[in-house]
């Protein structure tokens, strides 16, 4: 049972905003669409939810061709970024409309709103109104009302970014559990690559309606396909050295060392992260980030080097990656 | 800043209240306390204004009665009309929206007075006339422009997100209206259906050549006739007893729903 993309253009006018996506997604696999605003990837979420018609390609949920098939029919449960709860209704009602126009009986919808809102930590808040609840509580209940109906995708437009950074992290372990359980194919829209990699086993990584590559977190780590993808993956980011002989070299700020044998450089000024701190360092070729213990004692001219294992190297014209 | 604003405002009060109150007081003077105003006369006070009308015949009830019949079936097929439509406007192309939303306003801002004539023709062909309910056909024409222009843009600030999420939940385009459209602008529903309804309660020219039954008059035209039923002098204490009763329903309508009224009317003003 898979979510399948194959082909997908999307354009407005003349402009294409999704082109030649293909996408794979299997049951219980989480996959982060991953990219700065703009990228394509909350049309691409749209475009499977059907609340958008690709202008090219097809889509398929278990072999299902979606072509002509409306979004009320898609079983689909989706997370919006502002999580879109009904503000007339009260949480109890924002969960059964959904139970009740797929002719659940009456106790049916009793009884799987309540174990849901039982699961959720939401019973005392049954008969309020959205409005009267915190961000991290509507958060739940539209996460509720996606897992209440047991859809065949679940589809998640950023569905943290109006939380506050400490909440976000407290719910990072939680909301991945719980649409994973559902072993149901999940893709999640972010841009924010910290959260991405927490929460996908498979990360999407795009730019202006491309996907750049295709990779588990570890992968997009340690190779990146993409000069795009080895800056966007990664903080403090990555250190691109100036072009030499059509190949530029990327080094993680982690990856530089201390060594009497290297080159001169000089702080320019340093900032403390908690257990690690980044140094700016002005070189011969440049200034670079360097991430080191904060224990380490620094000198204030150090030489640095680095291991040639750890060089990323990059096409100059393509941006693609060589090694 | 609240003393300079409330001398400003008890002149506003006065200013638009002072014609009613004294509409309030000549319905309740003798013919004598009208014509002597400042002397102090024996039979001042009465309620024989009230007892004329409500007991002539017909009765002055029928009228009210006619007049609310009228209003309500206007607003309902204003509102059964208006509301797909203003759905209509806000899920087409942007470009067309707006050419079909100045057409409504040029046609909402038309003296419709300019029509009646050719309304009555109308009415005497398809042998409508003397009809109250028939009436509320050219009611709910002429109040459509408005009450389309106003459900648009109550529908317009609905964030689309609610839509789609409610598509995604399995409901169909009649059950979005009911459960989840028409429930989050009922304000501005309300106030357009009391705009509706007002429109149709003081309505004159169209009420007033279409029917000719005394049975089925309506209000205005009703006390249009008191005021003119004698040739030697005009009835005044009836007349304004005929007007305060009129405007009780509305006045009554006005209060219980003035919020609804309020917040319809100022709903886009906010978000912008």
């Amino acid at each position: 049972m898979t979510l399948i993309l194959k082909n997908i253009g999307r354009r407005y006018g003349k402009s294409w905003v999704l082109r030649n996506l293909f996408l794979e997604i299997k049951d219980g696999e989480c996959l982060a669409l991953l990219g700065p605003s703009g990228c394509g990837k909350s049309t691409t979420l749209r475009l499977i939810a059907g609340l958008d018609i690709p202008d090219e390609g097809s889509i398929y949920i278990n072999g299902r061709d979606l072509k002509n098939v409306s979004p009320s029919k898609r079983n689909i449960g989706m997370v919006f970024q502002s999580y879109a709860l009904f503000p007339h209704l009260s949480i109890a009602s924002n969960l059964t409309i959904g139970l009740k126009v797929r002719g659940a009986t009456e106790s049916e919808q009793h009884q799987k709103v309540s174990s849901i809102l039982t699961l959720m930590k939401l019973e005392d808040l049954a008969y309020r109104k959205p409005a009267q609840l915190s961000g991290g509580q509507r958060q739940r209940v539209a996460l509720a009302r996606a897992l209440l109906r047991d859809p065949e995708v679940y589809l998640l437009d950023e569905p943290m970014s109006n939380l506050d950074a400490q909440l976000r992290e407290s719910l990072r372990p939680e909301i991945r559990s719980l649409i994973l359980q559902g072993q149901k194919p999940v893709v999640y829209v972010t841009h924010d690559q910290q959260e991405a990699m927490a929460m996908a086993n498979k990360i999407a990584v795009m730019q202006k309606g491309n996907v750049e590559q295709i990779g588990t977190p570890n992968e997009l780590y340690n190779s990146p396909a993409s000069i795009f993808v080895a800056s966007f993956i990664g903080r403090p980011q990555i250190n691109l050295l100036p072009p030499e002989s059509g190949i530029i070299k990327g080094i993680r700020p982690e990856d530089i060392i201390i060594n009497e044998n290297g080159i001169n450089s000089k702080i320019i000024y340093q900032e403390w992260l908690g257990s690690s701190k980044l140094i700016m360092l002005d070189t011969p070729i440049g200034e670079l980030r360097m991430i080191t213990s904060s224990n380490d004692q620094i000198p204030e001219c150090p030489k640095i080097s680095w291991d040639i294992k750890n060089e990323h190297r990059f096409e100059l014209t393509t941006h693609k990656r060589l090694n | 800043m609240k003393k300079n604003l409330s001398l400003p405002i008890i002149i506003l009060l006065f200013w638009s209240l002072f014609p009613l109150l004294w509409q309030l007081y000549t319905s309740f003077c003798t013919p004598e306390a009208l014509t002597h105003p400042l002397e102090i006369i024996e039979h001042r006070w009465t309620l024989e204004n009230y007892r004329q009308i409500l007991k002539s015949d017909p009765p002055f009830i029928r009228y009210l009665f006619n007049s609310i019949l009228l209003g309500i079936t206007t607003t309902l097929l204003t509102l059964v009309f208006s509301l797909p439509a203003a759905y209509g406007l806000v899920k087409i192309k942007p470009y067309k929206a707006k050419l079909i939303r100045i057409i409504l306003f040029g046609i909402a801002l038309f003296p419709y007075v300019l029509l009646f004539l050719a309304l009555l023709e109308i009415a005497r062909d398809l042998n409508i006339g003397n009809n109250i309910l028939m009436l509320s056909i050219p009611y709910s024409a002429l109040s459509m422009p408005l009450a389309i222009l106003l459900l648009t843009s109550a529908l317009k600030d609905i964030p689309s997100e609610l839509e789609e999420a409610a598509k995604l939940e399995g409901l169909n385009l009649a059950q979005r209206l009911k459960w989840i459209l028409i429930p989050l602008i009922a304000p501005a529903t309300s106030s357009t259906a009391i705009l509706v309804f007002i429109f149709s309660w003081n309505e004159y020219p169209i009420a007033l050549t279409w029917l000719s039954n005394p049975d089925l008059l309506t209000l205005p035209v009703a006390i249009a006739r008191i005021a003119g039923s004698s040739v030697y002098s005009v009835p005044y204490g009836a007349y304004a007893a005929a007007t305060v009763l009129g405007a009780l329903p509305v006045l009554l309508i006005v209060i219980i729903f003035q919020k609804q009224i309020i917040s319809g009317l100022t709903q886009g003003a906010i978000k912008g």
